[in-house]
C-alpha cells in the first residue's frame, strides 16, 4: 500500500517536473535544434535560400573548401587570432584580479571598472579603437612617436591589422576574466598561502606554487570558454575592417558570413560552417584531455 | 507507467508545438488576402520615420478599410528576415530592399513582376531616373519601385581652399585639376589631407572607383556581361589617378573601417571628400561647397557619377493582395508623395519631374546646403553596375585590387590583370 502511494507520488512528481522544462525544451528545440540540423542539411545542397530548386551536391561543398584557398587563409586567421586572444587575455585578467584581490579603499570602483569592458556596447569599442589606432591621428602613434618609435599604419596594414583586432577583443574580455580569477582567488584558502609563507617560500613561489595550481579549475574553464568565442569572432572584424585590409582580417565566420549574405551561397556557408563546429569540437577536445592533467580539485 | 508518462510527455509537447505554430501564423502575413490589409517591411529612421508615418496615415484615411501594417526592421537586415519568411511562406506584401541585391532577389519564386503595373501611362515611369530603372530591372523584367536614389559627388571645404590659395573647384574641373588641389591641400606638418578615401575593400571602395573608370570611357564587363572589360587604358587611368594621390603625393587619408574620414572633414583635416549627399548633415563645424565629379578630358565619358538606389520590392500573397500593395507603392512613389518625402527628410527627389519642379530645389538646399548640386548630378548617372548575381564576387574582387594599389602593394597593370583573370573565372562559372 504505501509503496504504491510513494510510487504515484514520484510519478507525479516526474510529470511535473517535465511540464516545467518542456516549453523550455521545446523552445531550445525550435530555435536550436532544428537550425543545426537545417544548416546540416544545407550543406550537402546546392542551396541559395532564394529559389526552390536545392540540388542534392553530395560532398561537393565540402570538397570545394578543401581547394578554396580563402577557406586556408581564414582558418589561418582565426588559428592565429586565438592563439593570441585566449592567452592573452587570461594573463590580463589574471594580473587584473591579483592586483584587485586586497582590501583597498574604493576596491569596489576598480573591481567595476574592470567588469565595465563586458558592458561596453561592441560597436562602441570598435569605435574607439578605430581613432586609438588611427595611423594619422591616433593616441597610439603619438606615443609611438613620443618614445621615439617608428609611425605604424594599424588597420591599414594586412601584417598588423590582425594584432588591432587581438588588442582590441583582449580588452573587451578582460572584464570577463577577471571576474572568473577574482572568484576563483577569493576560494584560495589564507592557510595554505601562510603555512607557504611560514615555510620560507617568498611570495612569486608562494603565488606559483599555491595559488596558481589552486587557480587551475578557473584556468581551464577560461581556456576553453574563450577558446569557443574566439574561434567564432565576427563583431568587432564586421564593425572595423570588415575582413580586410585585403582580407588580413577575414577570419572563418565572416567568410561564412561573406559567402552567405553576400553572394548567396547558403550551402558552402553551411559546409564552412560545420568545418568550423568540428574544428571547436576537436579544440574543445584537446583542451580537457591536455588540462585534466594540469588541473588540480580541491576535494 | 511508463506508456502514462511518455503520453504525459508527449500530450506537453505537443501542446507547446501548437502553441508555437500559433504564435507564428499570428506573426506573419501569409496565404491569401483579401487586401485589406496590407504588410510592408522598411528601416526609415528618425525623420525619414515621422515622415513615412504621415504618408500612411494619409493613405488609410484616403482608402478607407484599408490598413497598411509597418513593421520597422534594419534595412540591413531585411534580405535575411525575407529569405526566412519567404520559406515559411510569411513573406509581406511590401519590403525595401537594397538595390544592390536586385538580381538575386529577382531569383525569389514569389517576387511580383511589375513590368505590367508600371507601364500604365498614370506611373509614367520614365519620370523615374535611368539609374534607378535600370536597378529595378531585372533581365527586362521590373522586380521593384524605387524607393531612394543618391550619387557621388565631391564635397570640398571652402575654408580650406581659401587658405591655400586654391580657387573652388568649378563645374568643368578635370581629375588633373582634383589631384593638383589634393597636393596642394596637403599639409603634413598639421595632418592635413588633401583628400579620403574608403579603402575596407567592399562595395564601398569598388562604387567610388567605378566612376572613375566610367569617366575613363571605360566599363566593368563586356557588353554581354560575360568577360571582365575593366584592364583596359581606361581602368589604368583611373587606377593610375588614384594611385598619384594616396602613394606619390600622400595626398590621400586611407580609412580601412569606412568611419573617421567624415568625422575628419568635418574637423577640417581633409580637403575634398567624395561622398553622397547622406554625409552633409554632418557636417556643421565646416564652410563646405559640393561639385560634381571631374573629368577625364579627352575620352568623352564626360562628367558621370553612380547611383545607389533601392526598391519597394513586392511579394506574392494573392491576387488581392498583391494589387492593394501595387496600388499603396504607385501612391507612395507618385510626384506628389516623392516631392513631400524628399521635403521632410532632405532625401533626393526619386523622380525627375519632381527635381524640376519650379521652387524645389531651392526649398531643399535651404535645409540641406549644397543638395541642389546632388539633385543636379542625378542627371549625370549614365550608366549602373552590371545587374547580375554574381556582382557581389565581382567587387569582392575588385576591392582588393583597388586597395592593394592604394597601399602600394602592387602596380596598377598587374592589379587589373590578376583581378581580370579572377572575374573572367567567376562569370566562367568555376568561381565559388
Amino acid at each position: 500500500m504505501a509503496v504504491t502511494a510513494a510510487r504515484a507520488s514520484r510519478r507525479s512528481e516526474s510529470v511535473a517536473g517535465w511540464a516545467f522544462v518542456s516549453p523550455a525544451a521545446v523552445i531550445i528545440l525550435l530555435f536550436g535544434a532544428v537550425p543545426i540540423v537545417w544548416s546540416l542539411v544545407m550543406s550537402f545542397q546546392r542551396n541559395n535560400l532564394l529559389s526552390p530548386h536545392t540540388p542534392f551536391v553530395g560532398l561537393r561543398n565540402y570538397r570545394q573548401l578543401i581547394h578554396d584557398p580563402a577557406v586556408v587563409s581564414a582558418t589561418e586567421h582565426t588559428v592565429i587570432y586565438t592563439a593570441l586572444f585566449v592567452p592573452g587575455t587570461m594573463i590580463v585578467g589574471l594580473f587584473l584580479a591579483v592586483a584587485m584581490n586586497r582590501e583597498l579603499k574604493f576596491i569596489w570602483l576598480y573591481r567595476t571598472a574592470a567588469y565595465a569592458t563586458m558592458a561596453i556596447s561592441t560597436i562602441s569599442e570598435a569605435l574607439v579603437f578605430i581613432w586609438l589606432f588611427d595611423p594619422s591621428y591616433g593616441i597610439v602613434n603619438y606615443f609611438f612617436s613620443a618614445v621615439g618609435l617608428p609611425q605604424q599604419q594599424f588597420l591599414n596594414d594586412p601584417s598588423q591589422a590582425l594584432g588591432v583586432i587581438v588588442v582590441m577583443t583582449i580588452w573587451g574580455w578582460t572584464g570577463f576574466a577577471v571576474v572568473i580569477y577574482l572568484a576563483a582567488l577569493q576560494g584560495v584558502p589564507k592557510e595554505l598561502t601562510e603555512a607557504a609563507a611560514i615555510d620560507g617560500a617568498g611570495r612569486w613561489a608562494t603565488f606559483r606554487r599555491v595559488t596558481l595550481p589552486l587557480l587551475s579549475p578557473a584556468s581551464l574553464f577560461l581556456a576553453v570558454w574563450l577558446t569557443i568565442n574566439a574561434l567564432q569572432l565576427f563583431d568587432e572584424v564586421y564593425l572595423s575592417t570588415q575582413g580586410g585590409p585585403l582580407g588580413a582580417t577575414t577570419v572563418l565566420v565572416y567568410y561564412v558570413y561573406v559567402q552567405a549574405f553576400q553572394n548567396f551561397n547558403f550551402g558552402y556557408a553551411s559546409a564552412i560552417a560545420y568545418l568550423l563546429f568540428i574544428v571547436i569540437l576537436v579544440a574543445t577536445a584537446i583542451q580537457f584531455r591536455v588540462g585534466r592533467r594540469f588541473t588540480y580539485y580541491r576535494s | 507507467m511508463g506508456t502514462n508518462r511518455l503520453r504525459a510527455l508527449c500530450t506537453l509537447i505537443a501542446c507547446a508545438l501548437a502553441a508555437a505554430g500559433l504564435a507564428a501564423c499570428g506573426a506573419g502575413s501569409g496565404g491569401s488576402g483579401s487586401g485589406k490589409s496590407i504588410s510592408i517591411w522598411e528601416g526609415y529612421t528618425g525623420a525619414e520615420q515621422q515622415e513615412f508615418t504621415r504618408l500612411v496615415a494619409a493613405y488609410e484615411k484616403a482608402n478607407p478599410g484599408v490598413k497598411v501594417n509597418v513593421l520597422q526592421v534594419n534595412n540591413d537586415n531585411t534580405l535575411q528576415k525575407v529569405l526566412t519568411a519567404v520559406r515559411g511562406g510569411t513573406q509581406p506584401d511590401i519590403a525595401y530592399l537594397y538595390g544592390s541585391w536586385a538580381p538575386n532577389i529577382a531569383k525569389i519564386p514569389q517576387v511580383v513582376n511589375l513590368t505590367k503595373a508600371v507601364s500604365k501611362p498614370s506611373v509614367n515611369w520614365n519620370d523615374f531616373w535611368v539609374g534607378e530603372r535600370a536597378v529595378a530591372t531585372v533581365n527586362g523584367r521590373v522586380i521593384g519601385v524605387p524607393a531612394l536614389v543618391d550619387n557621388l559627388a565631391v564635397v570640398y571645404n571652402k575654408t580650406l581652399f581659401a587658405q591655400a590659395g586654391l580657387t573652388p573647384p568649378a563645374a568643368t574641373w578635370t581629375w588633373s585639376q582634383f589631384q593638383a588641389d589634393a597636393k596642394a591641400l596637403t599639409k603634413p606638418a598639421i595632418k592635413q589631407y588633401g583628400t579620403a578615401y574608403v579603402t575596407p575593400g567592399s562595395e564601398d571602395t569598388v562604387w567610388h572607383w567605378e566612376v572613375l573608370l566610367w569617366e575613363a570611357g571605360g566599363q566593368i564587363l563586356n557588353p554581354s556581361n560575360t568577360k571582365a572589360a575593366f584592364n583596359s587604358p581606361a581602368g589604368l587611368a583611373s587606377l593610375n589617378t588614384l594611385r598619384t594621390m594616396a602613394v606619390t603625393d600622400h595626398a590621400m587619408y586611407l580609412d580601412p573601417t569606412d568611419s573617421p574620414y567624415a568625422n575628419l572633414f568635418n574637423s577640417g583635416k581633409v580637403g575634398m571628400l567624395v561622398t553622397g549627399p547622406w554625409d552633409l548633415s554632418a557636417f556643421n563645424n565646416v564652410h563646405y561647397g559640393v561639385q560634381v565629379m571631374p573629368e577625364f578630358p579627352g575620352t568623352g565619358g564626360g562628367h558621370q557619377t553612380i547611383a545607389g538606389p533601392d526598391n519597394w520590392v513586392l511579394f506574392n500573397n494573392g491576387a488581392a493582395q498583391v494589387s492593394a500593395a501595387e496600388k499603396f507603392v504607385l501612391w507612395l512613389t507618385a510626384p506628389a508623395q516623392a516631392k513631400a518625402f524628399s521635403l521632410a527628410t532632405g532625401d533626393l527627389p526619386i523622380r525627375q519631374s519632381v527635381a524640376n519642379a519650379p521652387g524645389f530645389t531651392s526649398q531643399m538646399n535651404t535645409a540641406l546646403p549644397g543638395v541642389d548640386t546632388f539633385i543636379a548630378n542625378l542627371g549625370n548617372v549614365r550608366q549602373a553596375r552590371p545587374q547580375i548575381a554574381t556582382y557581389p564576387q565581382i567587387s569582392q574582387v575588385l576591392g582588393p585590387m583597388i586597395v592593394s594599389v592604394l597601399l602600394g602593394k602592387s602596380q596598377p597593370k598587374a592589379a587589373l590583370d590578376q583581378a581580370a583573370a579572377k572575374v573572367n573565372s567567376i562569370l566562367a562559372g568555376s568561381g565559388s
